[in-house]
């Protein structure tokens, strides 16, 4: 058994005196989903955060892929791949530059990296636009790049924070499906939301987080049984007293 | 926290994002900049200096054009480490996106300080052989003026990002330039030698590093005394190396916190 994709313990996050995440436990297996559900606030992001390198863990260990976060930094993101959820596509640059730059980043150059770039744009049906530049592109395109950048180094672990948060109907059905192909791949995903459907369909497994603590982890469908609610709304209401999405 | 040394291979990565998009604007964004101190040397060189025989034995145009190239490095560095620094960090979120990657806070600085002096040694160059045509040049050691360029780049970047990693909002520039920037351009001796000034003055403007690339750049144009170049960049270096940290920390506690 290799050790698991992500390890937190104990992990505790203050940003000037408030508690965003409040000593947390969760091991995330290779090659499956995990979710993270919550309503805004509850340090789902600021976790994720923690994971990726844009902040500094207070107390406690986070592992990924076996390497400590805070000590090999680099070598963690290397690995990782990240969808933020604020969008921070380089606006100006066109679609295949931003992709080309961020391979650059990875320290990727010449025919490997504009090789991957041909295929990712491909893969996020891309190809047509490449030449564009960012903002002429329509919300569902500019996240389909954000995730094509984020996999623009093969990563084993991509995290991705709100992924369909402001999408319509269709292209949110557009990114499941991407994000199913890329499970098929082998890559492990981790996956902040605050929508039940959005967990319920794409996370192996979830962990249910209110105000920094984690109150439930479980498959969807365990966590229903367990908690003898009707579907994952109302286990959320069970655990917290509150509705997710107020 | 102790400071961590640059990896200058990923620095060059930032570098190299800047210099992608800047060879698609570079048309646009050399004009103004390099109109500045053309402007400059209009009003004051064939203007003012008309009235003004010589100074120090030298004709009053002769006397400004070098520091000039010292000028444009200053501002071309300047603007590029506020404006252009800030909208990267705050408008793009381009930061974050880097340091996503194996980029870390310190190869971010380096390779933004880096693009920032090669910016401005554009601007110097250009500047100079601008003041080459108009036979305001007099020694072919101005030929070895750009590496000192960069460095006097290098310096203003180091401050310019170092100012702008410390300010909450992008109002602060204007205490930037109004109460730092214009006033090295006034007083560092590019219009008229330094020992002009009062003494208390004086020992003001021999801190600011204009004054010193002012003096390396007229030195080159009129041919050196090697001791005094060397000091002045001396200089330039050790204030370079001593303010690094300070952008390195500042943006390690806003970017990564």
């Amino acid at each position: 058994m290799s050790a698991p994709a992500v390890r937190a313990r104990g992990l505790r996050k203050r940003y000037d005196g408030i508690v965003a995440v409040d000593g947390i436990d969760f091991d995330v297996r290779t090659a499956e989903c995990f979710g993270f559900l919550g309503p805004n606030g509850a340090g789902k992001t600021t976790t994720m955060k923690m994971i990726y390198g844009l902040a500094a863990v207070d107390e406690g260990t986070l592992e990924v892929l076996g390497l400590d976060v805070a000590r090999r930094r680099r070598e963690v993101k290397s690995h990782l791949g990240v969808v933020p959820q604020d969008e921070n596509l380089d606006k100006e640059l066109t679609v295949r530059e931003n992709l080309l730059v961020h391979a650059g980043f990875h320290g990727m150059r010449g025919d490997d990296a504009a090789g991957r770039v041909d295929e990712l744009l491909e893969f996020s049906l891309l190809g047509a636009r490449a030449g564009a530049r960012t903002p002429e592109l329509s919300g569902g395109m500019r996240r389909r790049l954000l995730i094509a950048r984020a996999l623009v180094n093969r990563p084993d672990v991509v995290v991705l924070d709100e992924p369909t948060t402001g999408l319509d109907p269709q292209a949110r059905h557009t990114l499941w499906q991407t994000l199913d192909a890329l499970r098929a791949g082998g890559v492990t995903l981790l996956l902040t939301t605050h929508y039940m459907e959005e967990a319920a369909r794409l996370c192996d497994r979830l962990v249910i987080m209110d105000e920094g603590r984690i109150l439930a982890q479980g498959a969807p469908g365990e966590l229903v049984e367990r908690y003898e609610q009707p579907h994952l709304e109302a286990v959320f209401l069970h655990l917290t007293g509150h509705r997710l999405d107020t | 926290m102790t400071l961590a040394l640059p990896d200058l291979r990923i620095a060059l990565r930032v570098w190299r994002r800047n210099l992608r998009v800047y060879s698609k604007i570079w048309r646009n964004t050399l004009l103004p900049l390099f109109f500045d101190p053309l402007l400059y040397l209009f009003a004051m060189g064939f203007g003012l200096g008309t009235y003004l025989a010589t100074i120090n034995g030298v004709p009053y145009k002769e006397f400004i054009a070098p520091g000039l190239c010292a000028s444009a490095v200053m501002w071309g560095a300047a603007f590029e480490m506020a404006w252009n620094a800030w909208f990267r960090m705050e408008e793009l979120r381009l930061y974050d996106a880097m340091l996503v990657t194996p980029v870390e806070v310190e190869d971010l600085v380096t390779g933004e300080i880096l693009w920032a002096a090669t910016r401005a040694v554009i601007y110097g160059t250009v500047f100079l052989i601008v003041i080459a045509l108009f036979g305001l040049v007099d020694s072919w050691w101005a030929l070895a003026m750009p590496p000192f360029l960069f460095l006097g780049g290098l310096c203003f970047a180091t401050i310019g990002l170092a100012y702008t990693s410390l300010i909450p909002k992008m109002d602060y520039y204007t205490f930037y330039f109004t109460l730092f920037i214009t006033p090295m351009f006034l007083f560092g001796g590019i219009f008229f030698p330094y020992d002009q000034l009062p003494g208390w003055a004086q020992v003001i403007a021999w801190f600011t590093p204009l004054y010193h690339l002012v003096n390396v750049c007229r030195e080159l144009a009129t041919g050196p005394e090697a001791l005094r170049v060397l000091a002045d960049s001396a200089w330039l270096a050790a204030l370079t190396a001593g303010l690094f940290a300070v952008p390195v920390r500042a943006m390690r506690r806003r970017l990564v916190a």
